[in-house]
């Protein structure tokens, strides 16, 4: 009787965290590409969106959804935490037209005030856009001294406080609402 | 000290407590309206509204089980505190759940009441009137692109570029190209002549142009501005197909509305999308001021009730403390208040509490030196007391009554003397008399008592006094008693003593000239005088001298009587003395001697002179008794009363005994039952006997002849060391 209980506790655990990761991991930064040219580091990457039932819904009900993807380029450090050398970061907005039945992807590039507009008729084509990056400046190879090494770091982060706002505590408290990606750490090479 | 000056005061904290939870609930409350720069901030404030109630939650849990604590412990106060916090919470508690409820309710029914089917339809409607309008747009534009496209059709390439400028103008499109399958630009015209290159179709529009002649939409082209687009296929005699793209802006007042229309439908969606989360969150930020509030008002509570507690707290110690004896304890007064007042009030009462009760112990102490000191004194009396209560039971004993009666009375202390008597047989008489004496009388009373003590024959001078209260109730008695013994018995010496020489001296002294003038006048007139006279002179001569011989005897006799027996003290071996004594009588003819010796030893300390008179003188009275023959008895052996040893010496005859009447007096000088002897033979034995510590009596119990039992103190070796 006991084993038992102890067993099924642990089987509820255990699916208990499946769920979890699988609900909180739900966009990832799934291939990275850095590459030197004329002296300069550029960084491509593909990043794997994934909306939850519940995050569609608000968008197919007018709510605009915002991300922020941060790069940064750190100098790795023995004993000491990681010394962040560049930092930029890519705001994505996404947001539904009911006029036009169409997804309007909103990209503001880096010391850019102004983003750029796409529409897109279906989601999949919105999200595919919002996915690629390709050739983004990273640092000058002068910039990076040859005796250490030098890590990327890359972050897809769903801000959560630009959500109406009676949707924030429970964007807090819901993992459907996790729609940011964990830390990807990618050693620069020269 | 110093910590004090700068502590703030309470109501000052609770204040600033208030105000920031205040101020946090206002921002909070702010942060909700969307425009409010406070917005972004709002999940801190909702997380920092959050901790806070989590903090204060802890407060009150703390204050709870604090109490709890001191409730389990009975702790001065606790019982008041509780019934004053329970009190408070059920007082704010109520109201505060009541219009909980009801702004819930007005929430809930507010929220809904901003929807409902009839805005739902309109607002759909107004989209679909929008999306109409447009769509018409669309068609329209559409059959006039195809209609120039007819007539482009007809143009060769070259003279394209300018018919497509008329065709522009004519159809008012903003920008009109034709491009080849490819992507190659043939012909373009725009309506703003900046605009070097057009703006040609994205991927996906290509797509569905390769499926379909033709392609039509509405999008945002250049800076978000809205344009029809519609791109028609060129039916040409080239290889390779041509398209005519034409971009006809919506008129502004259209687009405008359009826009609106959109805008609202969108907000209104959203709105009704959030609905449940809008209702979920107003009633957080609701219940979060509720909790607050209230946890906030507990706490307060807590704090004030506590501060007027305290007051009660340390008088209820203080009433404790006073309860068990402590009257030193002061209760601080905390405030100038009623309970200040109560609490001087009290310190007072304790002061005059401690001051009556020092009072009265000092009192006590002094009774306590006075009673001791009078106990002091009675039991250092020679005088035996007993003090009584009303029902004759003894109370109060000292140590000299010991000494008289040589028993512990105080060990029968709360019992009568009946009780004491029946416990000690050989005090049974006087002390029944003392019972009876204290019963009968009402006034003092004096009598003298004799009884066999430890010391022999005792003469006790009993004096009792009745006690009374004030009410006249009878209440006890004392009985004071003395030991005469040794002063009668020195009084009667001293009278025997002063007849004894009296008589030496006025008696004896002219007895020797009395005889010697009678021998004189019978020596010297004998001769002289006729027969008959000689004769009669001489029988009165011999009669003189012989009573002036018997008075000699007399006198001898109380000289004898007079001089203190107890010359010199040795150990003497009864049984040896008895033996040597008997031996003297026992060749009297007709007389049988019977001894009983007991084997222990039988030694007293004693004259040997005087014991062995003592003998004699019992011997010869026996002898005399006896007369002619018969049986003369004396045992021999060791006996205990009041914790002392004796040894008895019983001398039986069995001659015609001794008259009732005479047994009170038999020792007394001058009692005789004989017809010569001067009767002071008794009376010697008993001045010896009780010169040394015994006591003689005559033995009632036996019914032959007469008998006398003598005790004398026994010799014991630790005793004369």
């Amino acid at each position: 009787m006991l084993f038992s209980r102890v067993f099924q506790g642990h089987y509820l655990l255990i699916i208990l965290l499946c769920c979890l990761s699988s609900l909180t991991l739900a966009s990832e930064v799934k291939q990275v590409q850095i590459v030197l040219q004329d002296n300069h580091y550029t960084l491509s990457t593909e990043i794997d969106y994934q909306l939850t039932e519940k995050a569609k819904e608000a968008l197919e009900n007018g709510v605009t959804l915002f991300w922020t993807l941060k790069v940064q380029v750190a100098e790795q450090r023995d004993f000491l935490w990681d010394k962040t050398v560049v930092e930029t970061a890519i705001n994505y907005r996404l947001q539904y037209h009911a006029l036009l039945n169409m997804y309007r992807v909103v990209i503001v590039q880096p010391e850019r005030m102004k983003g750029d507009i796409y529409n897109f008729s279906t989601l999949t084509a919105a999200l595919d856009l919002m996915a690629t990056l390709r050739n983004l400046p990273l640092i000058d190879d002068d910039k990076l001294s040859a005796d250490k090494n030098y890590l990327v770091k890359i972050k897809l982060d769903f801000e959560r406080d630009a959500l109406p706002l009676p949707l924030r505590p429970i964007a807090y408290t819901n993992p459907q609402w996790y729609l940011s990606s964990d830390w990807t750490v990618w050693s620069l090479k020269k | 000290m110093v910590f004090k000056k700068i502590k703030l005061p309470v109501s000052l904290s609770i204040a600033i407590l208030f105000g920031l939870i205040l101020l946090s609930l206002q921002l909070m409350s702010s942060a909700t309206q969307e425009s409010s720069q406070l917005s972004a901030m709002y999940s801190w404030l909702l997380l920092a509204n959050g901790l806070g109630s989590v903090v204060l939650l802890g407060l009150v849990g703390a204050n709870i089980f604090a109490l709890t604590k001191q409730l389990k412990k009975r702790e001065a106060g606790s019982m008041l505190t509780t019934r004053m916090v329970s009190l408070f919470v059920l007082l704010a508690l109520a109201p505060a759940a009541i219009v909980f409820y009801f702004s819930m309710q007005f929430l809930h029914q507010g929220i809904d009441s901003w929807f409902n089917v009839e805005i739902d339809r309109a607002m759909e409607d107004a989209l679909e009137l929008s999306q109409a309008s447009l769509d018409q747009r669309m068609r329209w534009h559409t059959k006039q692109t195809q209609q120039l496209v007819e007539k482009l059709e007809s143009s060769s390439e070259n003279l394209a570029t300018l018919e497509l400028e008329n065709l522009r103008q004519q159809s008012e499109a903003a920008e009109m190209t034709v491009f080849s399958y490819q992507g190659r630009i043939i012909a373009s015209s725009s309506v703003n002549p900046s605009d070097i290159l057009p703006n040609l179709p994205d991927e996906n529009i290509w797509l569905r142009l390769r499926q379909n002649t033709q392609y039509v939409a509405l999008a945002p082209v250049h800076d978000d501005v809205l344009m029809i687009r519609v791109i028609v296929k060129l039916k040409s005699q080239e290889q390779e197909p041509q398209y005519l793209q034409a971009l006809y802006p919506v008129p502004i007042r259209i687009a405008d509305l359009a826009d609106s229309v959109e805008f609202a439908f969108l907000r209104y969606q959203e709105m009704n999308y959030l609905r449940n989360s809008l209702r979920w969150s107003f009633s957080l930020a609701l219940s979060l001021v509720l909790l607050m509030s209230l946890l906030a008002a507990i706490w307060v509570a807590f704090i004030n009730i506590r501060n007027i507690i305290s007051p009660v707290k340390e008088l209820v110690k203080g009433t404790r403390a006073v309860a068990l004896g402590h009257y030193d304890q002061l209760v601080p007064v905390m405030a100038q208040d009623d309970l200040g007042f109560l609490v001087e009030s009290f310190n007072e009462m304790t002061k005059r509490i401690a001051k009556a009760r020092d009072e009265t112990r000092l009192a006590g102490f002094e009774v306590e030196n006075q009673r001791a000191y009078l106990e002091t004194i009675l039991a250092n009396l020679t005088a035996g007391v007993i003090s009584f209560d009303a029902d004759y039971k003894i109370r109060t004993v000292n140590q000299a009554a010991y000494r008289i009666f040589r028993i512990q009375v105080q060990h029968f202390v709360g019992q009568t003397l009946l009780e004491l008597a029946l416990n000690y047989s050989e005090l049974a008489e006087p002390l029944k008399s003392i019972q009876r004496l204290l019963e009968q009388s009402d006034d003092i009373w004096q009598q003298r008592l004799a009884f066999l003590g430890a010391n022999g024959r005792q003469e006790l001078l009993c004096r009792g006094t009745p006690l009374f209260s004030q009410e006249g109730q009878r209440v006890g008695a004392v009985v004071v008693f003395d030991d005469v013994t040794d002063l009668i018995q020195a009084q009667k010496n001293a009278a025997w003593g002063e007849v004894a020489r009296r008589l030496a001296h006025e008696i004896k002294n002219p007895l020797t000239p009395i005889q010697l003038s009678a021998e004189r006048l019978q020596h010297k007139l004998a001769d002289k005088l006729e027969t008959a006279d000689a004769d009669m002179l001489e029988r009165s001569t011999r009669t003189i001298v012989q009573q002036v011989v018997a008075m000699k005897a007399m006198v001898d006799d109380f000289s004898e009587y007079a001089k203190p027996s107890k010359k010199q003290t040795i150990i003497i071996d009864l049984p040896v003395l008895v033996q040597e004594v008997m031996a003297l009588y026992v060749l009297k003819s007709g007389i049988k001697f019977k001894t009983n010796y007991e084997a222990a030893s039988l030694l007293i300390m004693g004259d040997p002179v005087s014991i062995r008179q003592v003998l004699h003188n019992l011997i010869k009275n026996a002898l005399e008794a006896i007369e002619t023959q018969g049986l003369i008895e004396i045992n021999l052996h060791r006996v205990q009363k009041n914790d002392s040893d004796f040894i008895e010496i019983a001398l039986y005859d069995d001659g015609p005994g001794i008259k009732d009447e005479q047994i009170e007096t038999i020792f007394e000088p001058y009692v005789t039952t004989k017809a010569k002897g001067t009767g002071l033979g008794l009376a010697i034995v008993k001045k010896i006997i009780e010169e040394h510590g015994g006591a003689i009596w005559v033995d009632t119990s036996r019914k032959v002849g007469a008998g006398f039992i003598i005790q004398l103190p026994a010799y014991t070796a630790q005793h004369n060391d």
